[in-house]
């Protein structure tokens, strides 16, 4: 099975997150060759590329960043492996190769981008959100040829620290990694309390203790843990601080990176029923899912306002894991339904 | 344009404007429908709405 040139060349470029330009400026290339009206590097280091320039403009936006660890690229049969190959390079390659094959087309501008940081802060996403302003909105995820994602849960990080007079341990008081110890266990069984009515996972505040810290000088000691929160819908990450500092005692908490609040898309609308029609074309039966992860739609779907999914050949399952590969026969029916949704829209 | 739940077999009248792939809620059994025709008038279940990991 012939490997397309244009996912072939991302995974052939080993990108993590800040290390992205090799894979961009090859990006830019190949959409300048593949009759793209204008490709180029922003100032951040995006990989853009658009075409036409007509009033309605759709907005293709995948990451071409991965997480670390490279695996040598390769294929077997009809499967080829990669880092990036599901997440999300062949996402990004089946949107370059659609708009490519579509050309200009009357009324439309698409808007293809390869953004950078996706993986780490986002910077790419954050760059671009107040460039453009699409009337509808692809993000370049992997769910499936066959599925489209409606939403993705939020994120939050905080650093909760306790700094004390060091005691002895023979004597009554808590140490400072004691007191934090019990900080996580009382924020876990907050999370459990407001979980109760909530059987999906979408639907609840889900914390994971990243890693913990203790130091002290005989004077004073110090304990800290790191928290990254996945929050619902129903649940901001302003809420969620509120509710930290409602929860901890003495102990005090920080802020960590960016937060982002949940995204889910509405799908009722002209976007997802091309998506529909498109799947059934390709002799599928298609499904909707939400993610319980967070992606570069959370950054930019609140501020665009507009009608917005993700969308993406491979199985997310192999996400950041050493087999990731992707079915070139997957990845050809992806970009045939992305050609359909686009000119239908 | 009148067609039938695919849950309940409730009677659904389709407005003029409506679109196919559009997807309507059943006012008897509150099921996700979505249209696949308009001539003939045809609703099936509306796609499932699954959840995984991803990101």
């Amino acid at each position: 099975m012939t490997v397309p040139k244009t996912l072939l060349g991302l995974l052939k470029r080993y990108s993590p997150s800040g290390e992205e330009a090799g894979a961009v400026n090859f990006l830019v290339e190949h959409m300048g060759s593949l009759g793209y009206s204008q490709a180029y590097v922003d100032e951040v280091g995006n990989a853009i590329g658009i075409m036409g320039n007509g009033n309605r403009q759709v907005v293709l936006l995948g990451h071409i960043d991965t997480v670390p660890g490279e695996i040598p690229v390769r294929q077997e049969d009809d499967l080829l492996y990669g880092r990036g190959s599901v997440d999300a390079k062949g996402p990004l390659a089946a949107f370059v190769d659609a708009v490519a094959e579509i050309g200009e087309f009357a009324g439309f501008q698409f808007v293809v981008i390869g953004a950078v940081g996706e993986e780490n802060d986002s910077i790419g996403a954050r760059q671009i959100v107040d460039q453009f302003q699409p009337a509808a909105a692809i993000i370049g995820e992997p769910s499936a040829w066959d599925r489209v994602t409606l939403g993705y849960k939020g994120s939050a990080w905080a650093r909760i620290t306790r700094q004390q007079f060091t005691a002895h341990s023979a004597g009554e008081s808590r140490s400072a990694a004691e007191a934090v110890v019990e900080d996580w266990i009382r924020i876990q069984k907050w999370a459990e309390e407001y979980n109760r009515d909530h059987e999906r996972v979408f639907e609840q505040v889900s914390p994971t203790l990243s890693s913990m810290a203790s130091n002290g000088d005989g004077f004073e000691e110090t304990a800290s843990l790191d928290i990254s929160f996945r929050l619902p819908l129903s649940m901001t990450p302003q809420m969620l601080y509120k509710e930290l500092g409602k929860l901890l005692e003495a102990s005090q908490f920080e802020e960590l990176g960016y937060a982002i609040p949940a995204h889910l898309g509405d799908k009722n609308n002209p976007l997802v029923r091309s998506f529909l029609r498109a799947i059934r074309q390709q002799d599928g039966q298609p499904r909707f899912v939400r993610k319980t992860g967070t992606a570069d739609m959370n950054i930019v779907g609140p501020v665009w306002g507009c009608p917005i999914l993700a969308y993406g050949p491979g199985d997310s399952s192999l996400d950041h894991t050493p087999n990731e590969h992707i079915s070139v026969e997957e990845y050809n029916k992806a970009v045939r339904v992305l050609g359909a949704v686009l000119k239908s829209l | 344009m009148n067609t039938n739940c695919q849950e309940c077999d409730a009677g659904i009248t389709l407005e003029s404007s409506t679109e196919v792939n559009e997807i309507l809620v059943c006012p008897d059994c509150g099921v996700e429908l979505e249209v696949t025709s308009l001539n003939p008038p045809a609703l099936e279940l509306a796609p499932m709405e699954e959840e995984d990991w991803g990101e």
